[in-house]
Formats: structure tokens, sequence, C-alpha cells
């Protein structure tokens, strides 16, 4: 006999299992188990991945879930079939779904509902029938267990669990008698919570945290037997009970669930008569490329035709069609969207207008999108205009019905910030300990805290990590590394399904939004569903917001799409570096790399994207493809049929197109075969997979009359850029919103600027850096007027006035408030901007302390007119009218200059610098070097800076060690630091930590107008000047 | 009934857990079973280590049920039981 467990949680049963689901697998493996459960709470988040890992390692998956039932009580379901899963699926919907703001619920109306196809186990001591026997009241537990057997008849079990303890399980024998009173088989589970016992500590902690309360404060019966027992274990314990021993096997050789993945499923789309989806898209699809082209060439109608049929033999036209209808919806609501990724190498989704980069004239290949060979669902991600794509959501629920559609859920998980708060909190340490122990923590897993303790600089020297006494707290944080805590709606990820969704996907509703599946976007994609990834854009706003403030302002009409893309003007700003607030151009890193391409061209944006990345800086393509774009080293190709793959980049490997070209032209292999080729090499393989690829590629190069040498060292390069090369249709269709940004920020400053600044957060920068940016290009910045300014940054004869819903504490209601009641009129004064709004006190203090009521009087003399009159609307409500409408209105004072209390409020209460910088009078010291003038020193030159951190980065290095770069401004410009590994030693505790630094070191030039500056010094700020 | 004891022994064992012997107040106690086992959980946030407990008959001048219990690497006579 062999005992199979059948009620196992995993760490899906979001902080009350303490196993991953590879370690109890491991575990059952190592046991020799032939079949393994899962049964999360309330949950199948893990069961698909469970299920696949399950059967690679040669284990029978059983799914399940352990549901909450009205009453609190637990149940435990198993599928034993499709029909059970699908019934599954959409039981744990309704209960998520009827109970939004508490616990999931399922009825006993569900379980009639979705009862086939399910086995009812009684569930722990939890369980309705456990409870009330526990209780005492057979009566009632007779009753229940007529309705439980009136559901699932001979499928429904009494769960029989024993924890080995001094005091055995007191009711087993009674829960045992009743269930042979009642007819109704036993089952032995475990209740499993962790694969070994020791865990049972992490379990502890996790509900701890789950019950926000002390660990020592736990409520329920301890213990650390929920482990998964061997069988001989198990047959021990239940030795008294051979029958629900042998059930365990009964139960799984029933469940028998063969979930059929990744095939495609997505909706028929609605077709007008006489049309096929296919003779539908190929009618769109050859009308929208007589729009695109003219002529239209033999050789474009050609590809065409071939990505039609491939699309039609893969089964995707309604999808295409389904995506098409959405871009043209909002397309024709102005609703700016385009698609991104690799899509974007396809002639279809050119002629659709779903792209609007030209896959001809860019030379993108559609074999990189999809092929018959790609085993995935193709994949058409959408960029929209923040502002609207809930307007586009909105329509896709409309026309395909909520029911099927919903969000793509995504699991969030423990990071070593996170696990040292929650953690920390659950054993009741000391704030003040916890604060110390994230404190310098950058972004680091939880299991790799006490290494980086060791070697980080800013962690290495804090005592914390190696207080004898926090030894274990830190080892219990890494043993909850990557343990999800809640799932929440990916950032753009819509489900389509070809019915009712909830047969396929359990939906639940997150903590904030619209429903999501609780499978993430991985699962979904194995379950073969088509996502669609409509994803907010906040640039696309911003070219919006910028192009109608141009009509407004110049009476201009701007058509973007339509801009000269070789403005001299407007590549000499890109070269300068002068790209903050740009879309994809305004990283130091890609700052940089402008100084050092120095780029004159589209294709230069193109190239520049795709270089700006990880893998290729690691491995050091830009130093290759450099020297060749500015002719310092010889373009050459080591076979002359290269060159039609690798010219456009200088006989450089820079795409991922190109490695499928390459494999195509070389090897002789068709595209679909190179596609899967470039994957392969994308992912860890084994080295006979490796010797193999090697073969097949250098055999098929032979046959092209190559050498075999030449075939080798082509194999090798191939093999040392495939994984990092960029997919080219993507950075074109990045490079495309870049020129637009870059364009409108050069020809519109102002315009440009208001719509960045009207759209945070985005991009990399503070509003104030993005202010100084905006002044350095020559814009003027107002302050808050009262009677000027907006909810938005606004345009004012070239200037950019700032916006009242930049003020902090501003509430949607205030904005509304006073917008409405200007309509009526401007501001007379103080006293009747109160009078006729309803603004709140701290809000309208605010205001005065920015400056919006400037045009009244000073700030101070305003200030105290405020509390008198407050205190007046304050009686007046109580009765005292009259004191409002006949006091007198203050004669208006001159506009007083700020002083320093007045600039410290503007940073504070507006994040902008508005009058002066705070470090004005600091960069004046003849012995500090301001940031504007870093371009125009030499290399090796000496310097020192000071000024506040916008942002710390860490990429990742070709040989591993960490080099931190700083992102500094000082208001008359930014610097770029590097700071390598022995200045980080000596500096560990300012890193990380310090808002104002005092940077020592040199002038570096990567390129002719790429300036950083190399650290051999960083201080606090208030450390350097007390000194 | 049972009484709490919890004083140190010295255990023999033959195997990880197979205990034979143990002495207690300087009198050897021959296992004659081991009959039952568990673990209770402990105070870990203190740093307490979990417990393991093993119910045994053992032979002195009668023979008589024993709980022992073993902590980190220690052994204690935890109850006597009638």
């Amino acid at each position: 006999m062999s005992f199979v467990h059948l009620h196992v949680h995993s760490q899906y049963s979001f902080l009350d299992g303490a196993s991953s689901i590879d370690k109890l697998l491991q575990k059952a493996v190592v046991l020799d188990m032939p079949a393994l459960a899962i049964t999360d709470h309330n949950r199948l988040t893990g069961a698909i991945r469970f299920y696949v890992k399950a059967k690679a390692l040669g284990i029978k998956p059983i799914v399940g879930a352990e549901i909450d039932l009205e009453g609190g009580y637990h149940l435990t379901l198993l599928c034993k079939n499709v029909e059970g899963y699908s019934n599954l699926c959409q039981l744990l919907t309704k209960a998520h779904l009827s109970n939004r703001n508490s616990k999931p619920r399922a009825t006993k109306e569900m379980l009639q509902e979705h009862n086939k196809g399910l086995i009812a186990l009684s569930g722990c001591a939890k369980g309705e029938i456990p409870t009330l026997i526990s209780k005492g009241d057979t009566k009632k537990a007779h009753i229940v267990a007529s309705e439980y057997k009136d559901i699932f008849g001979s499928d429904f079990h009494i769960e029989l669990i024993r924890y080995r303890s001094r005091e055995w399980n007191p009711i087993l024998h009674t829960l045992s008698s009743f269930a042979s009173e009642e007819g109704i088989p036993t089952v032995a589970t475990n209740n499993v919570h962790y694969a070994e016992y020791e865990d049972y500590k992490v379990k502890e902690l996790l509900n701890a945290i789950q019950q926000n309360t002390p660990v020592y404060n736990l409520r329920g019966n301890r213990t650390a037997d929920q482990y998964l027992k061997p069988s001989k274990e198990m047959e021990r314990l239940f030795r008294d009970f051979k029958h629900a021993l042998r059930a365990t096997e009964e139960i799984a050789a029933k469940c028998n669930l063969e979930l059929e993945l990744n095939k495609p499923r997505f909706p028929k789309f609605q077709l007008p008569t006489n049309e096929t989806d296919f003779s539908y898209l190929s009618k769109l699809a050859n009308s929208g490329l007589f729009k695109k082209y003219n002529p239209v060439s033999t050789q474009i109608t050609k590809r065409l035709g071939y990505e039609l049929e491939t699309i039609k033999k893969l089964g995707f036209c309604s999808y295409f069609l389904a995506v098409w209808d959405i871009v043209r919806w909002a397309q024709k609501r102005n609703i700016r969207c385009q698609a991104r990724g690799s899509a974007v190498d396809s002639l279809v989704v050119y002629a659709l207008d779903i792209s609007n980069v030209d896959p001809i004239e860019y030379n993108l290949l559609f074999e990189r999108f999809m092929h018959p060979l790609r085993k995935e669902p193709p994949d058409i991600d959408i960029d929209i205009d923040r502002r609207r794509r809930d307007e586009v959501r909105d329509y896709i629920y409309e026309k395909y019905g909520s029911e099927n559609v919903a969000c793509v859920g995504t699991i969030n998980t423990y990071m070593a910030r996170g696990a040292i708060r929650d953690a920390g909190k659950a054993l009741g340490l000391p704030q003040a300990v916890i604060e110390e122990s994230v404190k310098g923590i950058h972004w680091l897993s939880a299991s790799k805290l006490m290494d980086a303790a060791d070697k980080l600089p800013e962690l290495k020297n804090n005592p914390i990590y190696r207080q004898s006494e926090l030894k274990q707290f830190f080892a219990l944080c890494a043993s909850i590394d990557r343990f999800p805590k809640h799932m929440s709606v990916h950032l753009g990820g819509l489900l389509i399904g070809d019915g009712k969704l909830s047969k396929l996907v359990p939906l639940e509703w997150p903590s904030g939004g619209d429903i999501i599946s609780q499978y993430d976007k991985d699962d979904i994609e194995r379950l073969g569903i088509v996502k669609l990834d409509l994803l907010s854009l906040p640039t696309l706003t911003v070219i919006e917001d910028t192009i109608k403030s141009i009509k407004r302002g110049h009476g201009i009409d701007v058509d973007i799409d339509r801009i000269p893309r070789d403005d001299p003007e407007v590549f000499a700003m890109l070269r300068d570096g002068k790209t903050l607030g740009t879309f994809q151009l305004e990283s130091p890193a890609q700052r940089e790399m402008a100084g050092r391409l120095l780029p004159d061209s589209f294709e230069d944006i193109i190239a520049s994207i795709s270089l700006v990345r990880p893998g290729p800086l690691k491995s050091n393509m830009d130093k290759l493809y450099l020297p060749r774009r500015h002719g310092t080293r010889s373009v050459a190709y080591l076979h002359p049929s290269l060159k039609n793959a690798l010219e456009e980049t200088l006989g450089v490997i820079l795409y991922q197109e190109q490695v499928l070209k390459v494999a195509h032209d070389l090897a002789g292999m068709t595209y679909a075969q190179a596609d899967g080729f470039r994957r392969a090499m994308t992912h860890d393989r084994t080295k006979e997979e490796m010797e193999n690829m090697r073969g097949s590629f250098i055999e098929g190069a032979l046959k092209n009359k190559v050498s075999k040498s030449i075939a080798s060292e082509v194999f090798e390069q191939l093999s040392a850029f495939a994984a990092y090369g960029f997919c080219k249709a993507h950075a074109a269709a990045y490079a495309n919103v870049s020129y637009q940004t870059l364009w409108l920020k050069y020809h519109y400053p102002a315009e440009f600027f208001a719509a960045v600044l009207s759209n945070q957060p985005m991009g990399y920068y503070p509003p104030r850096v993005l202010v100084a940016e905006a002044k350095r290009s020559g814009v003027t910045i107002l302050p808050p007027d009262i009677n000027r300014s907006f909810d938005f940054f606004s345009v004012e004869n070239g200037a950019i006035r700032i916006s009242l819903a930049q003020i902090k504490g501003m509430s949607e209601g205030a904005l509304i408030s006073i917008q409405a009641t200007k309509k009526n009129g401007d501001f007379t004064s103080l006293r009747d901007f109160m009078s006729r709004t309803e603004v709140s006190r701290p809000i309208t203090e605010n205001l005065i302390r920015v400056g919006a009521f400037d045009r009244f009087g000073s700030r101070n003399h305003l200030l105290m007119q405020f509390s008198d009159i407050f205190t007046n609307k304050q009686r007046s409500m109580k009765g005292a009218k009259q004191l409002l409408e006949h006091d007198e209105p203050e004669a208006n004072s001159p506009f007083e200059q700020p002083n320093a209390e007045a600039r410290i409020a503007e940073r504070d209460l507006l994040s902008i610098d508005l009058s002066s910088h705070p470090l004005d009078h600091y960069i004046n010291d003849r012995d500090i070097t301001q940031m504007k003038d870093l371009p125009s020193l030499k290399i090796g030159a000496k310097i020192k800076l000071v000024g506040g951190v916008i942002r710390y980065q860490t990429p990742p290095t070709r040989n591993g060690n960490r080099v931190v770069y700083i992102i500094m401004e000082d208001g008359t410009g930014i610097a770029d630091v590097t700071v390598f590994n022995n200045v980080q030693e000596a500096c560990g505790e300012v890193l990380f930590r310090e808002p104002w630094l005092v940077v020592t070191g040199k002038i570096q030039k990567r390129g002719p107008k790429a300036t950083s500056v190399i650290a051999e010094s960083v201080r606090g700020f208030g450390q350097h000047f007390h000194k | 009934m049972s009484k709490l004891i919890n004083e140190p022994i010295t255990v023999h064992l033959i195997k990880d857990l197979q205990i034979t012997a143990f002495i207690w107040r300087k009198r050897l106690y021959r296992v004659t079973e081991a009959f039952d086992w568990w673990r209770e959980p402990s105070e870990w946030w203190e740093g307490d280590a979990i417990p393991l407990f093993i119910r045994v008959n053992a032979k002195n001048a009668s023979i008589g049920t024993y709980e022992l219990c073993k902590l980190d690497d220690k052994w204690f006579l935890s109850r006597v039981l009638d």
C-alpha cells in the first residue's frame, strides 16, 4: 500500500504554507511518493506550475483547494477530471467575487451547483463536521453530513487527521464512529503545511504576519507535525484506521485530471456576413497595405500573403482581428495607442495600423514575432495614453462581456526589505531595530541578505547584521524570501476568454482594481489563454497634451506621425545629452551613449536603445559597434553571405532579428528554425545541447560552401550575442516615440515640459529636476497663482505656470471647487477666495505659503490675515455671517520677494526649487565645481561636487563587481557619478542613505560628448561642511 | 496520572534514537519498549530548540512508563506515568 497525501498546502496558501512547490515535490521524490495533492486555501495560484512540475518528476498531480464556507468552515476539494477542475474554478470565483472586501466564502448552493467532478474531504479541525463533533453537537453534525452526502454522494469523505502529541487527537475515534454511522468513508490526511518539521517556525511566522500579531500571541493549537510525512510514518500513525489509509490510494486513483496546456484559446471575432476570419483579416490587411505603400511592390504583397497564411495556419486570425478592432476603436476616439515588442516585426500589424513602424523600411523580420514552430501564442502589446487606457479597457469588457474578461494577476512576493519589516513586526522587534536593518538595503532578495551584509560597503559596516541575538531573525527573513504575500493587478495584461473565463481560470478581487486571475502571466500562457497587454504609457499622454497645448498657444496642428525624422537641431540636442524628460533617452546610460555614439539618424536612436541594455553592455557590444560607427575601425565580414544580415550594423550582431538572418543566410536554416535556434541559445543549455546546435549549424553552413573554421567562428559569435541582442522591432517602436518627444522638446520646450510635469510620476527625474532642465532650455517658470494656475502645468506666454495640483496636500475636491468658482470670476482677495470656496484650512495655508496668493499681498501678511478670516468664517457658520460680508478687503501690498522661509516652503510643498536652489549658497564656493561646467572640463580634471541625490543605480556588470552610479543635481545641472568598489568601501555609511553628497573625483569622457565623474571620495553633505 | 520530573538523565543509545537504557538518580532503567514519540513546538523566537519526547516502558525494580525528552543534545526525564 502506498499512502498519498491529499491535503497539502504550499506557499500559495498565502502566509500559511511554509514550503515551496519545488521543496514539497523534491521531498515527494525522495519519499518515492506516486502522487501528491495541492490544496491551497481558496486558490489555485500554484496549481498549474505544480501540475507541470509534478508530471515532469513522474509524480501524479492531484489538483484541489481547501475552501472556506459560510460560517468560516473549511472543506477540502480535489479535482477528479477537467469537469471538476472547471467547477472548482467557478466555485472559487464565486466564493471570491461575492465577498469583495472580506474572506472568500462558498455557500452550499454554490457547492451543489458545482459538485460534479469533485471529491470533497471534510477538512481540518475547522471543517464543519469536525467542529460540530468537537462541540458535542452530534445532532447537527448528522444533518450537515446529510447535506454533504446529498451534494457529493459517495465522493464525500470524513478526513481523519492525527498529529503526534501528548494527548493525540481526542475526537478522532468519535469522528470515525460518526462516519461509519453515516456510512461515509474516512480518509487519512496530515493537513500538510511544510515539507520538513523544522519549517513549522516559518509557518508560525507567516501566520503571525497574516494575523498582524506577535508570534507569541498566535491563536490556535500549535503543532510541529504538519510536515510531509513518509508513507511508513502515516501508516504507523493510522495503524488503527487502515481503511482511512487505503482510501488515500483509492481517491488518488479517481483523480485523473488531464489539463490541455499550451492550446491557444481566444474568442471568435464577430465577422461581417459571408466572411471568415481569414478572409476578413486578409481584406483589412490588403486594404491597409495600399494606404501605407504606393506603389505596393510584389515583394511586399508576397510578404503580406506569407504572414497571413502563417497567422491562419496557427489559428490566430481572430486574435489579430480583435486587436485591430480595439486599436481602431481607440484611434477613432483619438486615443493614442501603438504596438510595441516583437509584434512590430509584422507587416500585417503595420497594415492594420496597430503599429506605425514600417517593417519593410526598417528591415524587420516576421519570424521573430511568430512562426509555425513556435509553441507560445503571439503577444501583441499595445501602449496606450495613460489617461485614457481605462476607456479602452471598458470597451473590451463591453464588447466581450464582463464574464469573459479579466485582468492578469501578479503575485507579490517578499524581498529583503519587506521580509525584515514584516518578520520584525511579527517577532516584536523594536521599530528602531527594524529601521536600522532596512537602512541601506537597495534592491535585494532576502536570501542574499547575509551574503550582502558581508560584502556590500553600505551594509558591512552596520553592526546590526553581526549581532548574535539577531542571527536567527535574519535567517528567518531569508526563509521567507520570494514567498507570496498577496496578489495584485498585472500592469497591462487583460485576458479574454473563449467563453466564460471562470470555467478555466479562478478569479478574485485584488486589494484595489479590477477582477484578476488567480494565475500569473506564466501560468496563463501555459493554459493557452491569449492575453492582451494594454500598457499605460504616460509618454503618449505627454505627446497628446503637448500637441493640444501647441494648438492652443500657437494655433499650429502638429501631425506628430509625420514630423521630419532628420531634424539636425533635434539630433544636436540629443548628442549634447539634453534629453531629460524624453522617452527612453533620458537615463544617464542613454545620455552617455548619445555622447559616445553621436547619433544623427533615426537608425542611430534604434541602435542606442538596443545598446543600452544590460546584455549588450555586459557583452561589450558597444565597444565593437562604436568604433565602426565612427569609422575608426574597418567593417569586415567573416563571410560575404553575412553582409546582407549585418550591413546595417556594420558587421556587429546587435539585433535578435539578425541572429535569425545569419542562421538563415549562412547555415541555410528556415527563419522559423533560426528563431528556435536563437531561443535555444538564450536559455541555459547543457554542453551536449550546445554541441548538437553547433553540429547542425556547421553542417548547414558546409552545405552552403562555407568553410568549417568560418562556420565555427560565426557560431561562437552567435552564441555570445544571441542572448544579448535586442529585438529591433521593439527598439524601433520605442525610437519612434523617443524621437517624437525629442522633437517636441526641442521645438516647443514650454509646452513639452508643462505636459511632462503635469503627468508625473513618470520617467527618471522628479519635478524639481525637470523644472531646472526646463529653465536651462530657456523656459520661464511662473509660481502658482490662484487666478492663473490650473490643475495642470499650463503655458502662459511661453512660460510654464505651476499647477495647483503640485501643491502638497491638494485634494481633488479642492481643485474642483477652485476651478468651478473661478468660472464665475477671478478671486479678488484671500477673503474672497475663502468665502467663495470650500477649501480646507491646511490646503489654503499651503496655497499661501507657496505664493499662490502673492498677487494679494505678502505671504506673512496673508498668513496672519488667513488666521483671522478663518476664525471669522467659523463664527459666521455659527450665525455671525455679517462678519465675513462686511469685512473690508485689505489693500494690495506690493509683491514681496520670497525669503528663506518661503524658499523652504516651495521645496517642501511644491517639490520644486522655484526662487532658488538650496545649494546656491554652497556652489559658489571656489572649491566646488558647478555641474553645468562639467562638459567643458578635460579628461582627468580634478573636481569637487556638491549635490542632491536623484537616484542610485547598480546595473549588472560583466565581471560581476558592483558599480554604483549616482545621479546628482545642484540646480545648475546634473552629474553622473561612478563609484567603483574601492571607493564604495570607504563611503559605505553614506551610500543609499544621505540625500545630499559631496563628491571628489575626476572627469571621465567615454566619448566626445560623454562626460561623467569617477568618484574618489563620497561624503555626506553635513559631514563635509562640519569638518 | 503522571508526575512531572524534568531532571537530567544519561541515555544509552544503540542508534540515533534507539534507547536501550537510561540512568536517573544514579539508577539504571532498561528500556523494554519505546511506543510513542512526538515533538512539541517551542518558543523558537526565544532561541529554544524543539523538544522531542519519547514514551518508553522501562524496567528497574519493576516496569514503569516514562516520558523522556531530548532538547538539543541533552536528555531529561520529563514525566513518570502511572
